[in-house]
């Protein structure tokens, strides 16, 4: 989405010969970067928890969202860490749980805002003319709601559900990468490599494949890392408005609206479950930005 | 200027054309039969049947959306399911509050963005300055839902600082009653000199204009941080210098404005951002506005409402472009008007 190209205040330079492959060197430089780590570390924590997150919560039953009467409203303790819930449940155990559903959708819509984003933008910006007017003014249109609006529009008439909010998000989010990938390939197609290849006689879908996506792959790249970041958000904000994940899902953003009736006796209810979206949100933020400058070959032997 | 306007205010009539047709065949296509959502779930058929005629969905798709269309330009945005009141009026009521909610909040965001990425770029790769890195990527990371509980736990449960929720206190609309003239509650009491409603206003601003403030602060900053670092080792800058200009004025006056123009960018399309923000924080601080307004709407699928709300929100994004690209052009004499 357009936020996340915000974060780009210089734009990804082109490597001038054709598929250069981000090498151990951009690995190096991101390793050397302290943010960048931190935001590994997280997304790293955040994977373990989608992987094991059953396996290793204390109380698997509540996790998945069988109340617990006998010990509602509880205050975090030893037994409980994170406190328990109105319906007795165990808070950590229900972020545990969430973390699977909230890493599987954000990736999971980013992956197809790019399978379907990626191959519009780059025919519309290999091909131009006719094909690529029409890509774009249709992408356009999807552009001219506020970001989240029309996800939340198509939420509401398909009724709330985690996966409608998932369709919704994909539905507003591919045109970002149609436009970025449009943009880029448009800027490619006259480059000399790129002639070369068709005086070879190369078609024009291998010149595609093998030309111009591989070096569209880091800005794409560092555009899909934060932007699992925001649709991470956006899922949990469609949640904490009801226009998302409804109850008993483990849904972070659902749990700190569930925790809002309580929050001035039992602000853990809430507290806990947001903290994890917006470390969870940091991490791919802190991530992506650390990408972008290890992938950007302008910042090399800086 | 002037064909530049016009050229930009045709391409920005034809967008909400577009916006005004998606919308439609959203609301008309994609549910099984918008007269049911009306009535309700235990519609018999002779009443579907009847909505339908009234609400002319009996007629081909082309000739709904011209009706639509034209009840829409003639301020007819239909009637709201959940409220029975004209959508029109209902939108108008809450402007307002939405408005000096937005305004407040971006006016913080650009003063505390700009101070925070000039002063992150004159100390560039110092602790300050990984410490303002960090800042406003919290600020773009936050949630803004959670913060706002946060804030309202800390400055209103723990601290006893400001009030919860609301635009104004139980009691001020009986003790202290706001003329309204403009309906924005801080400009009418200093207006008419109400100063007891003014303070009482101001004071339920400022945890939501926080909130909503956050993102984008950290956006604004961070922009203006990359791109005041590429200004002051420009050449321009550096003769400033050696003129002997002071730092403070080669800094704020010569380098800053020629950063202006990318953070005018950002600024437009975060503000755009926060449009939709103010759902989520008018909800957390029940503040009577057009972000609540919707939030209900698309809850309660009241279509007349999202419709409404929607249309009037890409008219807002649209306008939104429109100013940002014309204050580019103002400020920046490379961007042509062409």
């Amino acid at each position: 989405m357009s936020l996340t190209s915000l974060f780009k205040p210089k734009a990804v330079a082109l490597a001038p010969t054709a598929a250069a492959p981000p090498g151990r060197g951009a690995l190096r430089a991101l390793l050397r970067d302290g943010p960048a780590v931190l935001g590994l570390v997280l997304v790293g924590l955040l994977v373990l928890m989608a992987a094991l997150g059953p396996l290793i919560a204390p109380f698997p039953d509540q996790g998945a969202g069988a109340a617990n009467v006998a010990d509602r409203n509880l205050a975090p303790s030893l037994t409980h860490l994170l406190g328990t819930d109105a319906m007795g449940r165990d808070i950590l155990s229900r972020i545990l749980y969430g973390a699977r559903p909230a890493l599987l959708v954000s990736v999971g819509v980013v992956g197809l805002a790019v399978l379907v984003g990626v191959p519009l933008g780059l025919v519309a910006g290999f091909r131009g003319g006719r094909l690529d007017e029409a890509i774009m003014r249709v992408s356009d249109m999807f552009l001219a709601f506020p970001p989240l609006l029309l996800a939340m529009v198509i939420v509401s008439l398909l009724g709330p559900s985690l996966w409608n909010a998932a369709i919704a998000l994909v539905v507003s989010w591919w045109p970002w990468y149609a436009r970025l990938v449009r943009g880029l390939a448009v800027s490619l197609r006259e480059r000399p490599f790129v002639e070369g290849a068709r005086t070879l006689g190369l078609r024009d879908v291998t010149i595609m494949r093998r030309h111009i996506l591989p070096n569209c792959s880091s800005p794409i790249l560092v555009q899909a890392t934060t932007d699992i970041g925001t649709v991470l958000l956006a899922a949990g904000s469609l949640a904490f408005i009801g226009l998302g994940a409804q109850p008993p899902t483990p849904d972070w953003g659902l749990m700190v609206a569930e925790g809002r009736t309580y929050v001035f006796s039992q602000w853990w209810m809430s507290a806990f479950p947001g903290a994890a979206i917006f470390l969870a949100v940091l991490g791919f933020n802190l991530l992506g930005d650390g990408l972008r400058d290890a992938l950007d070959p302008r910042e090399v032997g800086r | 200027m002037i064909r530049f306007l016009m050229r930009r205010a045709a391409t920005s009539a034809l967008v909400l054309l577009g916006v005004m047709l998606a919308t439609f065949l959203l609301a008309r296509v994609v549910p099984a039969s918008p007269a049911v959502a009306y009535i309700g779930p235990k519609a018999q058929p002779e009443d579907i049947a009847r909505v339908e005629r009234e609400l002319g969905l009996d007629q081909p798709l082309h000739i709904q959306f011209w009706n639509y269309l034209t009840d829409m330009l003639t301020g007819d945005w239909g009637d709201s399911i959940g409220t029975k009141q004209p959508v029109l009026g209902e939108i108008g009521e809450r402007l307002p509050a939405t408005f000096e909610l937005l305004a407040v909040a971006m006016a913080a965001a650009v003063l505390v963005g700009v101070v925070l990425g000039v002063v992150a770029a004159r100390r560039k790769h110092t602790k300050l300055d990984h410490l303002i890195r960090l800042l406003s990527i919290g600020g773009v990371s936050m949630p803004a839902f959670w913060l706002g509980l946060l804030l309202q736990v800390v400055f209103v449960r723990a601290l006893g600082l400001l009030p919860p929720t609301g635009r104004l206190g139980p009691d001020t609309p009986f003790t202290y009653p706001i003329t309204e003239l403009t309906g924005l509650y801080t400009v009418d009491a200093l207006l008419t000199g109400n100063t007891a409603a003014l303070g009482d206003a101001v004071l339920h601003l400022i945890l939501p204009a926080a909130t909503l403030a956050a993102y984008p602060a950290g956006v604004v900053a961070r922009m203006t941080r990359a791109t005041m670092i590429e200004m002051l080792a420009q050449d321009h800058v550096r003769t400033a210098r050696a003129y002997g200009l002071s730092e403070r004025t080669v800094t704020w006056r010569v380098a800053l404005r020629g950063a202006l123009p990318p953070v005018t960018t950002v600024f437009g399309l975060t503000l755009a951002y926060s449009l939709t923000g103010t759902f989520f924080v008018e909800v957390v601080f029940n503040w009577p506005g057009l972000g609540q307004f919707a939030a209900q709407a698309l809850l309660n699928v009241d279509y007349p409402a999202i419709m409404g709300v929607t249309v009037l929100g890409a008219v807002g994004y649209v306008l939104v472009n429109l100013v940002v690209d014309v204050v580019q052009a103002r400020l920046d004499p490379r961007v042509g008007l062409a």
